[in-house]
């Protein structure tokens, strides 16, 4: 098992060491120091204020501003609130939360604890993906420690301060990950994305004033706090400050997590820290953010890692998931991997997504086959564009995206095959 | 009130709704401003699925839908623009996708949204080569529904509806994607009082009801305004007409008395305006009912009141009104007993079951009418017939014994005249002396009054196929006959215009 990243950082620099799972081990190396120091000394709006300042955005895909958010709940105390740690991880290419919650899970608690007070939350909902059997298990141990320790509970801490944390587990399903799709989950409903408004801060988990954060996300905030806003921003780039970890996958020589500050450039994560694509191989294409991020062409590798450089080329960081795909890539072949996959996944409430992810695929489908025709990539398109920004949520936009990013980099490898009526990569990956 | 500007009118609607419930609000839905959709409908929680209510709104970057975006003060919306056509089309285009095209044989052709907005926000040309979806056909939901899964559209109404309706809950989509499907949840049936509501909801041929598939092509009925006559709600219904024959009944919106709705008891008592009806005027001689003509029928019924009246007067005679008459007819009824001298007088309902939503326990249209023109209960009356004081007693109503106000037709035995006035064959027939078919609400012109007191008009939709008068006309030619000096003539329905008290 993969005990820490290969580069690692604040986030990540004691993983290798089995204690720092356990409370007291954890403890040992600067633990819930901050937390202490937080609910003596520091009111909830100040909290706020600073990790406002500190601009860490969500590491969870959307990077909105995680200060922001928390400012969006409402200030009195008629109704109680609620934190959601989103520990559902569900998108292809990324494995970074996984680690985060097996290697370092009171790191987590404290950032969720840290959080709550600054919203004034009772109970922290982790929403764990289905699947994580190991990283469920180690938040639930880490719980259990933190209430025996009096770190949960009535008086967290022995402060006045009230704050309990339930782990509940995801049954399998990508749209569980977004925001609200996973508060239907939580609920024991079907994991259906809410139409907004009402947004979460209104009405979230049970009906009551709710705020959503990724599990890294959370991770962050202990170190904003203990070293402070400058210390934070001195990672990363002016407007994505801070570190990342990204997950690397696919076609290079060291697959696996790298912590690097945000803003490190797309080709040195692929060729410096993940080896490049085995011997003899050239890398023909990147998705920089996990599956539902446009690909980028070789060419295109010389781009910081932020949102603000991937804009231009437009793609996006999402969650910092990077899948390498080598020159023997049939890219019709990756486009019926990613439309299945979004297929398979629309929850099918809003027509655009559920129809449109449906007719992608079979249309890709059929090119791969070799059975396309002149026309169907214009078709493509048109629905890609018609999926794009017109429903409840951001999934319609996901399944659009990378194929739009498939047909703006690689339109030659389709064409190949409608005019060939075969595919052309005999090499490429197995459907 | 928010003043707000859609495309070139400027209205004020009330505050706190939404787009569509503000155009809703002030009747301009769909009536004046159009903006298609499938998944909103105005009696059940937003969804905001369908997408198709796609509209532009100054100072928003994205389309918003209408259904569930709330108006502001100045807001300025357009529902004509070439982005928000291209976005109809677009989901129009998605939708049928995967949509089996069978509008040949399908029963929703003529009244399918899927097809009316195909046709005005669509594309022309299909432009999909894969092949469409595979679903279950005719899967039977229910004792009243049949689902036809290829067709829906996944708008969810129907799943609402069972949910916040009559609150059974009994509808849920499984699976997910292109492969979701509503379906009863495990060991359940689509089966509760309301439930043929949702093939009205659906706006495409997926729900349709056992009761009203392939009977008969919806362009050829004509929707002619009515009222159901199950019970006292007073249900406003379209009743499907073709063939001078009633095929159905659909709920007619009216927020004061049904919503949308109407239960399925009464939807189905529109085979009422047919079966079990009273066709042939008749009269009693020595023991045996006899066939007669209507006017000769009316002639002896006036032969015989006179005899009795004027052997024992007025108080040796008694009348029950029917609560399934107009107030017309009861408002003629009441000047000739008030002409007569005839005090005793009632009116019994049937009762039966009720609930919180629309079904009230009086299983007749218009209890309340009769209660107002002052029908007591029809306890006093039989409480006289009893006693023997009473020697001719004019029915109106066949189900004057239904009711329980009379213990059996026996009872009425020892009269000498018992005329009855009844839309339907009943017991009454075995002791009455004179027997005259009258029509029924779907076949006459007047008002009745709901349980709330809410007079409503009816018109004739139907002829029957026999000889059959209203009840106001039988009873005014009796009054005619019997001297009555202001009932000359035939009977004219002004007389009792603004009856309805």
């Amino acid at each position: 098992m993969l005990k820490a990243p290969y580069t690692t950082g604040y986030l990540t620099e004691h993983f290798a060491d089995d204690e720092f799972a356990t409370l007291e081990g954890y403890e040992r190396r600067g633990g819930y120091r901050v937390l202490r120091k937080v609910l003596a000394e520091v009111s909830p709006a100040d909290l706020i204020e600073t990790v406002k300042a500190s601009g860490l955005q969500g590491r969870g895909g959307a990077g909105f501003s995680t200060g922001m958010k928390w400012s969006f709940m409402p200030k009195g105390d008629e109704k109680p609130k609620y934190l959601v740690c989103n520990a559902d991880e569900s998108e292809p290419g990324s494995f970074k939360d996984r680690i985060l919650m097996e290697r370092g899970p009171h790191q987590l608690l404290e950032g969720i604890l840290i959080g709550a007070f600054a919203t004034g939350s009772a109970k922290t909902f982790i929403y764990v993906r289905g699947e994580y059997q190991e990283p469920a298990d180690s938040v639930e141990r880490a719980v259990a420690e933190a209430y025996a320790k009096g770190y949960l509970g009535a008086r967290v801490m022995g402060r006045d301060f009230r704050h309990d944390v339930v782990v509940q587990r995801g049954a399998g399903a990508y749209i569980c990950g977004e925001e609200t799709g996973l508060l239907e989950s939580l609920e024991g409903k079907k994991g259906q994305p809410r139409k907004k408004p009402p947004f979460p801060a209104q009405y979230g988990a049970f009906g009551m004033p709710t705020t959503v954060n990724n599990v890294e996300t959370f991770c962050h905030v202990p170190h904003i706090l203990g070293r402070g806003v400058e210390w934070f921003r001195g990672s990363g780039t002016e407007k994505s400050p801070g570190n990342t970890i990204f997950g690397v996958s696919g076609h290079v020589q060291r697959p696996g997590l790298f912590e690097l500050p945000l803003g490190t450039r797309l080709d040195e994560i692929v060729f410096e820290h993940a080896g490049g694509p085995p011997p003899g191989r050239k890398v023909k294409g990147v998705i920089p953010g996990g599956m539902s991020m446009p690909i980028l062409p070789a060419h295109q590798l010389d781009v910081p890692m932020a949102n603000e450089f991937l804009r231009e080329r437009k793609t996006m960081l999402g969650t910092g998931g990077v899948m390498v795909m080598d020159d023997r890539t049939c890219m019709v072949r990756a486009a019926c991997v990613i439309s299945y996959f979004f297929r398979d996944e629309s929850c099918g409430q809003c027509t655009q997504c559920r129809e449109g992810t449906g007719w992608m695929h079979k249309l890709v489908e059929r090119i791969e086959r070799g059975a396309g025709q002149p026309g169907d990539l214009e078709i493509l398109l048109d629905v890609a564009a018609k999926m794009e920004g017109q429903t409840i949520c951001a999934f319609s936009d996901a399944a659009a995206w990378p194929i739009q990013g498939l047909l703006r980099h690689f339109r030659e490898d389709f064409e190949r095959h409608v005019a060939d009526r075969k595919c052309p990569f005999p090499e490429s990956f197995e459907l | 009130m928010p003043r707000i500007t859609v495309d070139d009118q400027t209205l004020e609607v009330p505050e706190g709704l939404t787009i569509l419930q503000a155009l809703d609000a002030v009747g301009l839905l769909m009536n004046g401003v159009d903006i298609p959709h499938y998944c909103w409908h105005p009696k059940l929680s937003i969804d905001g699925s369908c997408r198709l209510c796609q509209v532009e709104v100054e100072g928003m970057p994205k389309l918003q839908i209408a259904c569930n975006t709330q108006v502001t003060d100045g807001m300025l919306i357009r529902t004509r623009t070439e982005r928000v056509e291209s976005a109809r089309e677009g989901v129009m285009e998605l939708l049928l996708v995967n949509h089996p095209l069978d509008c040949p044989i399908c029963d929703q052709a003529g009244e399918c949204k899927l097809q009316d907005y195909a046709y005005e926000y669509g594309v022309s040309e299909s432009r999909t080569r894969e092949p469409r979806r595979a679903a279950k056909k005719r899967v039977d939901l229910g004792p009243t529904i049949v689902f036809d899964q290829e067709r829906c559209i996944l708008c969810r109404r129907c799943v609402r509806f069972c949910r916040e309706v009559p609150g059974t809950g009994e509808l849920g989509v499984a699976n997910r994607g292109d492969r979701s499907v509503i379906e009863t949840f495990p060991g359940t049936r689509l089966e509760n009082d309301y439930s043929m509501n949702v093939a009205d909801i659906c706006p495409v041929g997926a729900l349709t009801t056992k009761d009203f598939r392939f009977k008969i092509r919806v362009w050829f009925l004509e929707d002619v305004p009515g009222i159901c006559t199950g019970c006292s709600n007073g249900c406003n219904v379209h009743l499907g007409v073709a063939n001078n024959k009633v095929y159905r009944y659909v709920p007619r919106r009216n927020d004061a008395v049904n919503q949308t709705w109407i239960c399925d008891q009464g939807r189905l008592s529109y085979k009422e305006i047919e079966a079990g009806r009273l066709r042939h005027a008749s009269v009693r001689a020595e023991g045996a009912a006899r066939e007669v003509a209507y006017g000769a029928a009316i002639s002896e019924a006036a032969l015989r009141l006179r005899r009795v009246l004027e052997s024992k007067g007025p108080g040796a005679v008694g009348a029950l009104a029917s609560p399934h008459a107009t107030n017309e007819d009861l408002a003629v009824l009441r000047r000739l007993l008030d002409a007569l001298r005839i005090d005793t007088r009632g009116f019994a309902v049937v009762r039966g079951h009720e609930d919180a939503l629309l079904v009230k326990a009086e299983k007749a249209a218009n209890a309340e009418g009769a209660r107002r023109l002052g029908f007591g209960a029809a306890g006093a009356v039989l409480e006289r017939v009893r006693q023997g004081a009473v020697e001719a007693l004019l029915v109106l109503g066949h189900d004057a014994l239904a009711s329980g106000a009379l213990a059996s037709p026996e009872d009425l035995a020892g009269l000498e005249t018992l005329v009855l006035l009844a839309s339907h064959q009943s017991a009454l027939q075995r002791v009455a002396h004179v027997v005259l078919p009258v029509r029924v609400a779907a076949e006459k012109r007047g008002t009745l009054t709901n349980a709330a007191g809410i007079v409503q008009a009816v018109e004739p939709a139907v002829e029957p196929a026999f000889e059959a008068w209203t009840e106001a006309e039988v009873l005014w030619r009796l009054g005619a006959l019997l001297g009555v000096s202001d009932f000359a003539g035939r009977f004219d329905p002004a007389a009792v215009a603004g009856a309805a008290p």
